[in-house]
């Protein structure tokens, strides 16, 4: 199987969802194409195109929660932020991505 | 050889219908008013795949869920989950020219 042709698809589904939740691609492409790569990665081993960035425990409750785009799972983090975890999708806003920075889940509980 | 196979009105946009045509089971996608024709078995374990679900250019198989590009025939991605079995490895689908002409689909076989 053709990474390129499956990264082409995975940007085609997760398009559709990450759409109405006001988050798009990032313009950083050399980003978007490394992430989908790992993507395609882990789902030709798990079958589930996991995020790449976050740990995968074995506990089905757990990693559902981390299937890309994981943007429903973690809204309030993710828009604190205007970006997922891995950068991979931003706000719609968001002309600059190297300008947002990553804050722990946990720092961000804590305020 | 050309073969008449449906008629445009047949198949809406977003669907698709088995057809059988010399002994060889196929599969006419309409996506955005294109047709395509695949075989209709699908490549992991020759599942009907007129029963799964085509989304723009994209069909899933209903059994595994693989995934085929139905403009090229090509597997986009393999069983869920994955089959460990080399020797079911999901292969890409064989395509067939479409020729649409008035509102009639024919094949090229």
């Amino acid at each position: 199987m053709n990474p390129a042709a499956r990264k082409k698809a995975l940007r085609y589904f997760f398009q559709k969802v990450v759409d109405p939740l006001g988050y798009k691609f990032t313009p950083d492409e050399e980003l978007a194409e490394f992430c989908l790569e790992q993507e395609v990665i882990l789902e030709r081993r798990y079958g589930v195109p996991f995020c790449p960035c976050k740990r995968i425990t074995a506990n089905r409750y757990e990693d559902m929660q981390i299937v890309c785009p994981c943007i429903p799972f973690h809204r309030e983090h993710f828009d604190a932020m205007k970006r997922c975890w891995c950068g991979l999708f931003v706000h719609k806003d968001v002309v600059d991505p190297a300008t947002l920075k990553q804050v722990s889940e946990k720092k961000f509980r804590k305020g | 050889m050309l073969i008449e196979v449906a008629r445009v009105a047949d198949i809406a946009d977003g669907g698709m219908i088995a057809v059988s045509v010399k002994g060889k089971e196929i599969v006419i996608c309409n996506y955005e008013g294109r047709f395509y024709a695949v075989s209709r078995a699908c490549g992991h374990l020759n599942a009907y795949l007129n029963s799964g679900t085509l989304d723009g250019y994209i069909l899933t198989c209903p059994l595994h869920f693989a995934q085929f590009d139905i403009t090229t025939g090509e597997a986009l991605s393999g069983p869920v989950p994955p089959d460990p079995d080399p020797l079911h490895a999901t292969a890409d689908l064989k395509t067939y020219p479409v020729q649409v002409k008035a509102d009639t689909i024919s094949i090229d076989i």
